[in-house]
C-alpha cells in the first residue's frame, strides 16, 4: 500500500514537471500556425461575393486583427482558463469538439493496440522460438506486408472486401448505423456506453462498425510490435536464467511464459507506448476512409483551411495524452519489474 | 456467431426498410457547419440545408435543358409570397404572404417578418448584404410594411437582379420572435444563435445537427408550399459527410446511400456503365473552369504571351484528363466573320491547339526564345487540376516555355489570388444569377479578388456597368456581343469548359433539378 502511494506521488510529481514542456508546446504551436503561408479569413471569405468588408469581419472575429504578441497573451490566458478557442469550421468551441470526438478516436486506436499486441505478441514468441525456420520467415513476410501497405489501402482493401464485395461488413461510414440511436452518453466510448445501457444489439451494432477501421490500423503496427517482442525474446530465450530454468526440469511453456517473455516484455511495453501516441494522431487516414469522427481528421480538416484554433487544440491535447501515455509505460514498467521505479 | 450474426443483420434490415424507403440518404464530401447561410464561412452544404429550413419570398422556376430539369433565371415563382407584382417604371416590387403561411412553432408569417429578415440581410456583417448589392437593395429603409400580409421593396434604379436576388439563399425569412427573444447587445442580429438553432417556415425541421459529421431534419407536415398539393415528399433526410470519394461511390452503389453529387469523374463513368444506378449529368451552366494568367506582372502583361498560350494549350487531351469529357467545352469554336457567336456567357472561345500559330504570337511578344513561369492549383481541385497541369506543361515546353508546378493548400490559393501573387493558374467561377453583365462585372472588373487575371480595360467597365441597367433585350445583346469580343481580343483568361454536375441516385428517386447553388433542393425529391 505504501509503494502503491509513492508510486502515485511520484508519478504526479512526474507529472508536473512535464508542464514546462506543454507550455513550450503551446507557444511554439502558436507560432508556427502564425507563419505558416495562407490567411484564414481570406479562405472563410471564400463564398461567391465575400468582398473585403467580409474578409474582415472573419479576421475581427478571429482576433487576427490585433498583433500577434497581443494574440498570444489572450490565447495562453484563455487556455488558462479552460477555453482553446472557437473553429470556425464547425462553428463550435474547440474543447466541444475535443470532447465529442476524442473518445472516438481513443475507443478505436485502444481496440487496433490491442488487436495489434494480441496477434503480434504470440507472433513475435514463435518467430523466436524457432529463429531463421520457415516460421520466422512467415513472420517476417506478414510483418512487412503489413508495414508497406499504407493504412489506407488496406483501409480501402478491406472495405471492398467485406463491404462491397462480400457485403458482411455493414457501410463504413461512422461509429454506427446512421439509422440506429444512441446510447445515453456516459463514457463517450460507444461499446461501455451500449454496455451500461444494456442494449446488446446496439453494442454489436457498434462493434461490427469498429472492426474494419480497427484491423487497418493494426495491420499497419502489428511489424514493430513483432520485431520487437522477437528481438527480446532472443535475448532472453539465450540468457542463463532460461537456461538454469530449462535444466532443472520446468515444463518449457512455463520457461517461455514466466521466465522468458516477463523478461521480454518491458521493450513491447516502451514500443506500445510509443505506438499508441503515434498511432492516436496519424490514423487520420483511416478517419478520413472511414468517416470516424475522430480528432485526427478534424486537425487535418482545420490544418487545411488555416483554421488555426483547433489545430492548436489538438497539439495541445496530443501532447497531453503523449505525457500520460509516457507516465503510464513507467508505471507499467514497475508492474512488470519490480525493481523499475520511476523517478 | 456467424449464423447469428447473419440473422441479426437480415432482422435489423427488415426493421430498417420500412424507414428507408421514407428516408433519403445524401452522402457528400463536404460538411454543414452552420445552419444559418448568412455566417461567414458557410458552405455549399449548409446553403441546401437552410433552404429546406427556411422559406425566400420567391423561388426559382424550373426548365428542361436537353432533356435534364434545371432552375430557370427567368421564370420566378412565389414561396412565401402568394403572389408579386413589380411597378411599370420597375422601382416597386409588392409582394403579398400567403395567409396559411405558419413557422414552425406554428405562429403565422407576418410582414414584420419579412422585413425583420431583409432588414437583416442588408444591415448585419453577413454574406448576403454583399449579394443583395448586386441587386440594388442595400439599406432597411428600402422595406417597407404596408399590412400584416403585405411587404414592399423599393429600389433606387430598375434592376433586372433585384427580384432574382431574392430567390438566393441569403434572403431567408426567419421567425423575427423567436429570433429577437435570443439577440444579445452585442449581437442584434442573433447570429450566435440561428448559427445552432432554426426559426424559420420551411419543409424540414431540423431533428440533429453535428457540423462536420451529419444533419437530419424530419418532414414539417404543416408545409405547404412548393407543389400545391402536397407537403414534401422524403418524411427524412440524413446529409451525412463522407470524406473519401470511393466509400461514397460504394455505398450508393450497394444502395445504402441514395443520393450524391460529387464522386470522382471515373467513378461516375464506371457507375454509368453499370447501369443500375441513375445518372443525371447537367452541364454546370452558371460556372466556368478556366486558366488565368496575371494581366498586370510580366510577362503576361502582354497580350501576345496570352494568345501564345492560349494557342499552345492542348485542349482536348485536358478536357478528358480532367473530367474524362464530362461537361461542356469551351474551346475549338469558330465564329464566322471572326464575331463572337453570341452575347451570352460564356460562350466557346474560338481557340485551338496550334504551335505554329502559339510561336508567331510569342515572336511578336518578344520572347521567341520562351520564359520561365509557375502553373498553381489548389490541392481541393488537385484530382481534375493535377492531370490538366502535367499536360499544360508539357505542351507549353514545346514553344519553349518552361513551368513549375506549384499545388497550393487551399488557404494558400486563396490568399494569393487575394493579393493579386499568382501568375498563372486554373481556377473555376460560379454566379448564381448568371447574366452576362453579371459575370463581367464581377470576374473581370476592379480591383477586388474576384478579378482572377487582374485586368483593367475601361471599355469593358463601361459595357458592363451600362448593361447592367439595360432594360432593352436587343441592346443588352448587342452589349453581351462587345464584351465577349473584348474578352477574345485581351484574352486575359482562357475558358476551357463548364463541368459537368454528375448526380448519382438510386433509380427509385425522382425530382432531381440543377440548382443555381450547385447543390440539391430535397424538396424537389420524392421516390417513386
Amino acid at each position: 500500500m505504501a509503494a502503491l502511494g509513492a508510486t502515485v506521488i511520484r508519478a504526479g510529481r512526474r507529472f508536473l514537471s512535464s508542464l514546462p514542456a506543454l507550455f513550450g508546446v503551446l507557444v511554439f504551436t502558436f507560432l508556427l500556425m502564425r507563419v505558416l503561408p495562407g490567411d484564414p479569413a481570406v479562405f472563410f471569405a471564400s463564398g461567391p461575393n465575400a468582398g473585403k468588408e467580409e474578409i474582415e469581419v472573419i479576421r475581427k472575429q478571429m482576433g487576427l486583427n490585433k498583433p500577434v504578441p497581443e494574440q498570444l497573451m489572450l490565447y495562453l490566458y484563455d487556455v488558462g482558463s479552460g477555453n482553446l478557442g472557437r473553429s470556425m469550421m464547425t462553428g463550435q468551441l474547440v474543447t466541444k469538439d475535443l470532447r465529442e470526438r476524442l473518445p472516438a478516436s481513443l475507443e478505436l486506436t485502444f481496440t487496433a493496440l490491442l488487436i495489434a499486441l494480441v496477434s503480434a505478441v504470440p507472433l513475435g514468441v514463435l518467430a523466436a522460438l524457432r529463429p531463421g525456420s520457415i516460421i520466422d520467415h512467415g513472420v517476417r513476410f506478414v510483418c512487412a506486408l503489413g508495414v508497406c501497405v499504407p493504412t489506407f489501402v488496406s483501409g480501402l482493401l478491406l472495405i471492398y472486401v467485406f463491404y462491397y464485395l462480400l457485403g458482411l461488413a455493414p457501410d463504413p461510414t461512422g461509429r454506427i448505423d446512421i439509422f440506429a440511436s444512441l446510447p445515453p452518453r456516459r463514457t463517450g466510448f460507444l461499446l461501455f456506453d451500449f454496455l451500461l445501457a444494456g442494449d446488446f444489439d446496439g453494442w454489436w451494432a457498434a462493434f461490427r462498425q469498429l472492426i474494419l477501421p480497427a484491423l487497418s490500423m493494426a495491420l499497419f503496427v502489428v511489424a514493430p510490435l513483432a520485431r520487437i517482442t522477437r528481438a527480446s525474446m532472443l535475448v532472453s530465450l539465450g540468457s542463463d536464467f532460461v537456461r538454469t530454468a530449462r535444466s532443472v526440469g520446468l515444463p518449457w511453456w512455463r520457461v517461455v511464459v514466466t521466465y522468458a517473455l516477463r523478461n521480454a516484455i518491458l521493450p513491447v511495453i516502451t514500443i506500445a507506448g510509443i505506438v499508441f501516441s503515434t498511432m492516436l494522431g496519424a490514423n487520420v487516414l483511416v478517419e478520413k476512409v472511414f468517416s470516424w469522427p475522430g480528432v485526427a481528421s478534424y486537425a487535418l480538416d482545420a490544418l487545411l483551411s488555416s483554421d488555426y484554433a483547433p489545430v492548436q487544440g489538438f497539439v495541445l491535447l496530443m501532447a497531453t495524452v503523449f505525457v500520460i501515455v509516457n507516465l503510464l509505460v513507467d508505471i507499467l514498467y514497475g508492474i512488470a519489474d519490480p525493481r523499475v521505479t520511476i523517478g | 456467431m456467424v449464423v447469428a450474426s447473419i440473422a441479426l443483420s437480415v432482422a435489423a434490415g427488415s426493421v430498417q426498410a420500412q424507414t428507408r424507403s421514407e428516408t433519403l440518404r445524401y452522402v457528400t464530401g463536404a460538411s454543414v457547419n452552420t445552419l444559418d447561410p448568412n455566417i461567414p464561412g458557410s458552405t455549399r452544404e449548409a446553403f441546401a440545408v437552410s433552404l429546406s429550413t427556411y422559406d425566400r419570398l420567391v423561388s426559382f422556376g424550373r426548365k428542361q435543358l436537353n432533356g435534364k430539369w434545371v432552375f430557370d433565371l427567368g421564370k420566378i415563382t412565389g414561396e412565401l409570397a402568394e403572389s408579386y407584382e413589380v411597378s411599370p417604371d420597375g422601382l416597386k416590387m409588392t409582394f403579398r404572404l400567403r395567409k396559411d403561411a405558419k413557422f414552425q412553432d406554428g405562429t403565422p408569417v407576418t410582414a414584420e417578418d419579412v422585413k425583420w429578415s431583409l432588414d437583416r440581410v442588408v444591415t448585419a456583417p453577413v454574406l448576403g448584404k454583399a449579394q443583395l448589392l448586386t441587386g440594388s437593395m442595400t439599406s432597411a429603409d428600402q422595406f417597407k410594411v404596408i399590412d400584416p400580409l403585405t411587404i414592399e421593396v423599393t429600389l433606387p434604379k430598375p434592376d433586372k437582379l433585384a427580384l432574382p436576388n431574392l430567390a438566393t439563399v441569403y434572403p431567408i425569412i426567419f421567425n423575427s420572435k423567436v429570433a429577437k427573444a435570443h439577440a444579445t447587445a452585442d449581437d442584434p442580429w442573433a447570429l450566435a444563435w440561428l448559427k445552432e438553432n432554426t426559426a424559420g417556415s420551411g419543409a424540414y425541421k431540423i431533428e440533429s445537427f453535428k457540423p462536420g459529421e451529419q444533419v437530419i431534419m424530419a418532414r414539417n407536415e404543416a408545409w405547404t408550399r412548393g407543389t400545391p398539393d402536397k407537403s414534401a415528399s422524403f418524411k427524412r433526410i440524413i446529409v451525412q459527410s463522407v470524406p473519401e470519394p470511393a466509400t461514397r461511390a460504394n455505398l450508393v452503389e450497394r444502395g445504402d446511400a441514395d443520393l450524391v453529387i460529387d464522386l470522382q469523374a471515373s467513378d461516375v463513368q464506371s457507375l454509368e456503365a453499370k447501369g443500375k444506378l441513375k445518372v443525371i449529368s447537367t452541364p454546370q451552366y452558371n460556372a466556368v473552369t478556366f486558366i488565368s494568367m496575371n494581366n498586370q506582372i510580366p510577362p503576361f502583361d502582354n497580350v501576345n504571351v496570352r494568345r501564345a498560350v492560349a494557342f499552345a494549350l492542348p485542349y482536348d487531351d485536358m478536357f478528358k484528363a480532367a473530367l474524362f469529357g464530362r461537361g461542356s467545352p469551351l474551346f475549338g469554336a469558330t465564329w464566322a466573320d471572326g464575331k463572337p457567336s453570341s452575347g451570352a456567357y460564356p460562350i466557346p472561345q474560338p481557340v485551338k491547339l496550334d504551335l505554329e500559330k502559339a510561336k508567331e504570337y510569342l515572336k511578336a511578344a518578344g520572347m521567341s526564345d520562351g520564359f520561365s513561369t509557375t502553373f498553381s492549383f489548389n490541392v481541393g481541385q488537385a484530382s481534375t487540376a493535377e492531370p490538366m497541369a502535367a499536360l499544360v506543361k508539357e505542351s507549353l515546353a514545346k514553344i519553349g516555355i518552361k513551368v513549375d508546378i506549384q499545388k497550393l493548400p487551399d488557404a494558400q490559393m486563396s490568399t494569393q489570388i487575394n493579393e493579386k501573387k499568382l501568375p498563372f493558374f486554373t481556377e473555376g467561377i460560379v454566379a448564381w444569377l448568371p447574366s452576362t453583365d453579371y459575370f463581367y462585372r464581377n470576374f473581370y472588373t476592379g480591383n477586388q479578388r474576384w478579378n482572377y487575371s487582374s485586368i483593367n480595360n475601361p471599355e469593358l467597365v463601361e459595357i458592363a456597368q451600362k448593361a447592367r441597367f439595360e432594360p432593352d433585350a436587343a441592346k443588352y445583346e448587342e452589349d453581351g456581343i462587345k464584351l465577349n469580343a473584348i474578352h477574345f481580343t485581351e484574352i486575359p483568361q482562357i475558358p476551357l469548359w463548364q463541368p459537368s454536375q454528375d448526380a448519382v441516385m438510386a433509380s427509385s428517386v425522382e425530382g432531381y433539378t440543377y440548382q443555381f447553388h450547385r447543390q440539391v433542393d430535397y424538396r424537389d425529391l420524392n421516390r417513386k
